[in-house]
């Protein structure tokens, strides 16, 4: 019917041999598991070990004497209280932020954004810091009515947590509103419903399971947060969780560790079971997933009307992402701490100690630097290997490496730093490498914690590359290393480097898990920042904090500068 | 030649494929019809070598090329492949696109591996596409990427070649011509080509053999001619010709339907499988309609669709709806409209006999 090979010309011939992956496949995922288990698990077993354990024996000791102090449930109640209190605020400033940006006409929707995003790429310590100038005594408010808030009380935590905390909730809901089908309000006006109760009855009930997942988010974020009470709370002598074991350990009692660890326990079980509430309202509102964004606005206001509520968003941002900074700035730029800000009092004095006389700044430069550069490539290289494994659906075992993984993002930085002492000081009992006191357990923790934040980060951008992009260069015949050069990264590339510029912001600025783990020589800028404040020398810590938010600024607008570049240069999007 | 023996795949505890057995005979053009879900991707995926059946074994040129533990990758087998999605890189030209398997493709003749360039623009007058070999596949209508994925499907010239639906994402005008324009290719290169489609007019068009799939299973392979008008099994008869299943009973080669007992129809080539399970099939054009004086089972008319060169009408027949497809110089008829229907003969004589 068809006639043979003649008019086509000659093929080339090769015996092909068979695949080794299947061979090697199941050797490497055992190994991959077992070194997840024995990194990011294990240090949270022998913490819980630790708490149970007296004189080598198994107790409950510690426990009943620890929560027979009424210290500790001050700290637990301080805790509740707090974290309560500045989860309602990011909700409520959160929510009403997306409802307005999904849904209202406005003008400079990407400025406003841009705006919201601030407070959350800038560590909240340094936010703290910005504010208390701002509220300060020789701060603009002070100067201009003569009276300012006390931020170093109850309130002042919470309203720090709350403005810090609130972009979190609104990036979490602001797609859960526009994925809700415009249909469906349409629907209930056509019905006979007015504006409000369209409100009511349809859209805050569909958005509900992304409104608590959000706020989920926040209560974990305020929990885990150690910069804010540490800076506000240690002086008004509020203590919380986080602030309480960070006393315990820089206290160095005679049962401190054991004393620690069991707080550990008890704000780690809060942690994980907020976690695990979380994860299931996630699973429950999966439906919105699949629904499609609409970004076009739905509500049009009067002229006026909008110019109003512009100006007054304009204002508050102004107010909680802008003002505070500036003041930062201008503090650190007066000769010495309480003279006014004037001309003849301001210089660079500061800046000049900070960078050129104190030594431990560079050290701690170089230190926080070099930590994130080591901490991020190994998270890139490794997260997207997990990753990639998850993607080509490898079954069970990755599923489960990326749960163990998740653990140690999901408690509190005090926690987790607690878990690397114990963990680190004798990886094997009677056997110590020195790692403790040194800055390899730096490295090794921001690993263990961030490692989660490449595997995400690298996991969505390959959901964004279809399958078939590398099957068509595996029958175009490209080995592995060829698929990864020519195709997968150049398609990859702006996620894995989000992912990437994610976890080095967060150890360059890190602060919680550092202060429970430095040593002398081993400080990085979140330590030295932390010090400087809690020493008094509160000139010096706004100069490195200004210099540090200008870096995070240029860092993140040049990153996203080289991203639109990347699209148009390489991805040939217009 | 490629030997599918016994080949089952499980994802999990779902069969997606079910035992399935065929062959493909060098330069042939088969077709793999069936509905979504039917499992022919799975078993285009299982061919490419992207995955291990759970049991049987795959042989290419005599050759063991995948078995339960045992798989050649893709990356190492002759063949190219043209995806649903055009799959298309889209940070790499046209030209490159061509370019990247005469690199990397192992069984590229070493001629055109020293001189890229010449072979590329061989392949790219193929397709027609030599005056946009710098453009980037953002700026090619949707036509003109199906082109650049055949012509990298093409440019080593493989012993294989995989299409998955590859006509699916573009509109109809431009399937027409898309047809033509593969069954070209397929002559120019002689390669083997397997082709995924879920539209049986592609598969009758194009194909030299049509395996038609069900549920994971097999459910007929011939020419297009014999699976059209000689199905084998129910779902064969209705997916591909459109059938209507009469059920009544086979008396040697007379069929008497069961609600009709007076009638009686000559056998127009029923498969013994069917004449088994007591069901005529009858292809929509091959009744023969008249009015309610007329011959033949009773029924009423109970839509009309009129679609130019026909009309399709929908008959309710003792409880039955049947479709009917008439010619638009016959009779028209209106909904309520009694009419009578009975069988055309097929006349399989060729022209030149007459």
């Amino acid at each position: 019917m068809i006639s043979p090979q003649s008019v086509a010309p000659e093929r080339r011939r090769e015996a092909p041999s068979f695949s080794s992956f299947f061979a090697i496949k199941k050797w490497f995922m055992i190994l991959g598991l077992l070194l997840v288990i024995l990194v990011f698990a294990v240090p949270v077993l022998r913490l819980l070990l630790l708490s149970v354990l007296e004189d080598g024996a198994w107790s409950a000791a510690h426990y009943t004497h620890v929560l027979r102090e009424a210290a500790t449930w001050t700290a637990v109640k301080n805790t509740l209280y707090t974290v309560t209190g500045s989860t309602l605020l990011s909700l409520v400033l959160g929510v009403s932020m997306a409802w307005t940006m999904a849904y209202v006409h406005l003008r400079g929707k990407r400025w406003i954004q841009l705006f919201i995003f601030l407070p959350f790429i800038i560590p909240s310590y340094i936010t703290t810091l910005a504010w208390i100038q701002f509220l300060g005594k020789s701060g603009p408010v002070f100067s201009l009515f003569g009276w300012a808030p006390n931020l170093y009380s109850m309130g002042g935590i919470i309203f720090l947590l709350g403005i810090s905390h609130y972009p979190l909730v609104y990036l979490f809901t602001v797609d859960v509103f526009r994925k809700i089908p415009r249909e469906l309000e349409d629907a209930a006006r056509t019905a006979g419903a007015g504006r409000k109760h369209v409100l009511m009855k349809i859209v805050l009930p569909l958005a509900l399971p992304g409104i608590a997942g959000g706020g989920l988010l926040a209560f974990l974020t305020n929990l885990d947060n150690f910069g804010i009470p540490a800076f506000l709370g240690i002086p008004a002598n509020v203590r919380v969780l986080s602030t309480y074991i960070y006393e315990q350990i820089a206290g160095f009692g005679p049962s401190a560790f054991a004393r620690a660890a069991v707080l550990s326990v008890l704000l780690g079980t809060i942690a994980l079971a907020g976690t695990l509430v979380q994860w299931l309202l996630l699973k429950r509102s999966r439906v919105t997933e699949t629904a499609v964004r609409d970004t076009s606005p739905r509500i049009f206001l009067t002229a006026w009307r909008q110019r109003l509520l512009e100006a007054s968003i304009w204002l508050f941002l102004g107010m909680t992402s802008l003002v505070p900074f500036l003041a930062m700035g201008a503090l650190s730029l007066v000769k010495a701490y309480g003279l006014p800000f004037r001309p003849e009092n301001l210089s660079l004095k500061n800046y000049h100690y900070v960078f050129l006389e104190d030594a431990k700044t560079g050290s701690a430069l170089w230190n926080s630097v070099s930590l994130a550069v080591v901490t991020t490539v190994i998270c890139l290289v490794a997260g997207t290997a997990l990753a990639y494994v998850r993607y080509r659906g490898g079954g069970f075992l990755p599923t489960l490496m990326e749960l163990f993984v998740t653990i140690p993002y999901a408690l509190p930085g005090t926690v987790l730093a607690l878990c690397m002492i114990f963990a680190w000081m004798q990886p094997i009992p009677g056997w110590n490498p020195g790692l403790y006191g040194s800055i390899w357990i730096l490295l090794i923790a921001y690993v263990t914690r961030f490692f989660v934040l490449q595997v995400r980060g690298s996991y969505t951008a390959l959901l964004q590359v279809d399958p078939s992009m590398e099957e068509a260069a595996r029958v175009s015949g490209a080995h592995g290393w060829t698929r990864w050069r020519r195709i997968l990264l150049p398609l990859l590339f702006p996620g894995l480097a989000g992912g990437a510029l994610l976890v080095f912001l967060m150890v360059l600025t890190e602060l919680t898990v550092s202060s429970l783990l430095w040593s002398t020589g081993s400080e990085t800028i979140g330590v030295v920042i932390f010090n400087y404040e809690q020493s008094g020398y509160t000139t010096y810590s706004t100069a490195f904090a200004s210099v540090l938010v200008l870096a995070i600024l240029a860092g993140g607008l040049s990153f996203t500068a080289f991203g639109r570049q990347w699209e148009r240069k390489v991805m040939k999007k217009q | 030649m490629i030997q599918v023996n016994n080949v089952t795949k499980k994802y999990g505890s779902f069969t997606a494929l079910h035992e399935v057995n065929f062959h493909i005979r060098k330069g042939e053009f088969i077709a793999i019809l069936g509905p979504s879900g039917c499992g022919k991707t799975t078993l285009l995926k299982l061919l490419a070598g992207f995955m291990e059946p759970s049991s049987g074994d795959i042989h290419i040129d005599g050759r063991l090329t995948a078995s339960k533990n045992r798989i050649i990758p893709p990356e190492k087998r002759n063949i190219g492949m043209v995806f649903q999605s055009f799959a298309l890189w889209p940070h790499m030209t046209v030209y490159e696109h061509v370019v990247f398997p005469l690199r990397h493709h192992r069984h590229t003749r070493d001629e055109w591996k020293q001189d890229m360039v010449a072979r590329a623009q061989h392949v790219l007058k193929m397709v027609g596409l030599e005056q946009l070999f710098d453009r980037y596949p953002s700026k090619l209508s949707g036509g003109q990427k199906q082109r650049v994925a055949l012509a990298r499907a093409i440019a080593p010239l493989p012993d294989v070649l995989l299409m998955d639906e590859p006509l699916s994402a573009l509109d109809i005008e431009l399937r027409m011509e898309m047809r033509n324009e593969i069954q070209r290719i397929h002559r120019e290169t002689h390669a083997s080509v397997v082709y995924v489609t879920h539209d049986q007019g592609e598969a009758l068009a194009m194909a030299d053999q049509i395996i038609v799939m069900n549920n994971g299973k097999i459910e007929q392979i011939g020419s297009p001619e014999e699976v059209y008008t000689k199905p084998e099994t129910a779902f064969v008869a209705s997916f591909v010709g459109k059938c209507n299943m009469v059920k009544g009973k086979w008396h040697q080669n007379r069929f008497v339907p069961n609600e009709f007992p007076w009638e009686q129809w000559p056998d127009i080539g029923i498969a013994d499988s069917l004449k088994q399970q007591g069901l005529c099939p009858v292809r929509p054009e091959q009744w023969h309609m008249t009015g309610h004086k007329g011959e033949g089972l009773k029924g009423t008319i109970l839509s009309v669709q009129y679609q130019g060169k026909e009309i399709h009408y929908m008959v309710e027949v003792e409880n039955e709806n049947w479709t009917v497809h008439q010619s638009v110089f016959q009779p028209k008829y209106r909904i309520g409209d009694t009419v009578s229907l009975s069988l055309k003969a097929e006349k399989n004589i060729h022209a030149a006999t007459l």
